[in-house]
């Protein structure tokens, strides 16, 4: 089947069960989806609606049980384990609610750790790191262990470290959860940002309707499957 | 990655200081039972304090073995989540055991040249306190080989456990 080249990630006829304390649980019932490179989408719905499984499933982090995800032409649902970390280091950029930083280490170390296992000089790692950080306006944060930030300010150290790597795709797991309002502005304007100036595919998983102003699409999903495309 | 791994040793500094001073203790006094054993002065009771003290090693290697993977499960699936493959974990974790094993190593022998160099220096000045070196340094290389050997055996329960590592962990909220 031919790929379209405007096309980034397809999922065809995804479903997706979990066992939980005996019930099966359909996370993701007869999903189809195509998401045009350069789009910013964002995936609603109520909670355990399936949209934070579709993220995973989009991602490569979880396979599903039927179906194929077509991820920049490659059918990922049979891509190797050592070749989904390849695809996630060189082509996605992810953005977790909890923002999963190192504690241990700084702000600038963080957005570097992506890059420590390529081929890539000392030198450039900083240089990319400096200039992402940059890009999320706190550079002058750069030195700062992430307890000494406030959560707005270690959710763009999150985007920063999501940037470093040019992806082609961020994938935003409720990047704004658990930010104040402002914060959470700061966060959906620079992903926008980054969605226009570099033409970088974003996929947002939120419950928060005033964010769909930010959005080309709005996908509804509920009990597993997608129920309205905005 | 090597010198990464050495990085993220350092910035645990209290678990890093705890092992470094435990492998410090446990290389010293398995080189002065060798020591020992070498000269005869403790017959055969030195073969079986060797053999506790390297038992102690193993159960400590995997302890920090166990500490370092399943204690940091959610920053080594981050570090799956944004590409990193297992073996760059494997990498990781193992630099940060051999490290803070080496380290012991260095801090035995740099204590045993300054003891070496007192005594040397206090003989020479023909103050004899009549005090013996203590350890060779072919004892504290013997035991320094067979300690990182033991940490091999470490590496393994680290590359099953870090196998089992699954990225999506990362994205499960804290708490929850």
């Amino acid at each position: 089947m031919a790929f379209a080249k405007d096309i980034m990630i397809e999922a065809i006829d995804i479903n997706k069960e979990y066992r939980r304390a005996g019930a099966i649980i359909r996370a993701l019932v007869d999903i189809n989806l195509r998401v045009k490179s350069g789009e910013f989408i964002i995936v609603q719905g109520p909670t355990g609606c399936g949209k934070s499984t579709l993220l995973n499933v989009l991602s490569g982090l979880d396979l599903p049980d039927s179906g194929r995800v077509i991820f920049d032409g490659e059918n990922i649902a049979r891509a190797t384990e050592d070749r989904l970390s390849r695809i996630r280091r060189q082509k996605i950029g992810f953005v977790f609610q909890d923002y999963n930083l190192v504690n241990s280490l700084t702000a600038i170390e963080n957005i570097e750790a992506l890059l420590w296992p390529t081929v890539l000089s000392n030198k450039e790692i900083e240089n990319r790191s400096i200039a992402a950080l940059r890009d999320v306006n706190l550079l002058e944060r750069k030195d700062h262990h992430p307890v000494q930030l406030s959560g707005g300010e270690k959710q763009r150290v999150g985007l920063a470290r999501a940037i470093i790597h040019r992806p082609r795709v961020i994938l935003a797991d409720e990047p704004t959860g658990n930010l104040d309002p402002e914060s959470e502005t700061q966060v959906m304007e620079l992903l926008k940002k980054i969605n226009k100036d570099r033409e970088t595919t974003v996929i947002v998983v939120t419950h928060r309707a005033h964010l769909n102003k930010y959005a080309d699409k709005v996908i509804k999903m509920d009990k597993g499957r997608i129920i309205k495309i905005e | 990655m090597w010198k990464k791994a050495i990085l993220l040793s350092l910035r645990e500094k209290r678990i890093f200081t705890v092992f470094v001073l435990i492998y410090t203790i446990l290389i010293f006094l398995s080189s002065l039972f060798i020591e020992l054993g070498i000269g005869g002065q403790l017959g055969e009771s030195a073969v079986f304090f060797i053999l506790i003290f390297f038992s102690t090693s193993l159960i400590l290697s995997l302890l920090y073995a166990w500490i370092l993977v399943s204690r940091r499960r959610r920053v080594w699936a981050t570090f799956k989540c944004i590409g990193y493959t297992n073996k760059n974990i494997i990498i990781l974790v193992s630099g940060i055991i051999l490290f803070t094993t080496s380290m012991g190593f260095f801090i035995v022998i740099e204590v045993l040249f300054h003891y070496a160099a007192i005594v040397s220096y206090l003989n020479s000045a023909k103050i004899n306190l009549d005090v013996p070196i203590l350890v060779g340094l072919v004892p504290v290389i013997i035991t320094s080989v067979i300690f990182i050997l033991v940490q091999l055996l470490a590496l393994i329960v680290v590359y099953r456990k870090v196998l089992k590592v699954r990225p999506i962990i990362a994205l499960k909220r804290v708490g929850v």
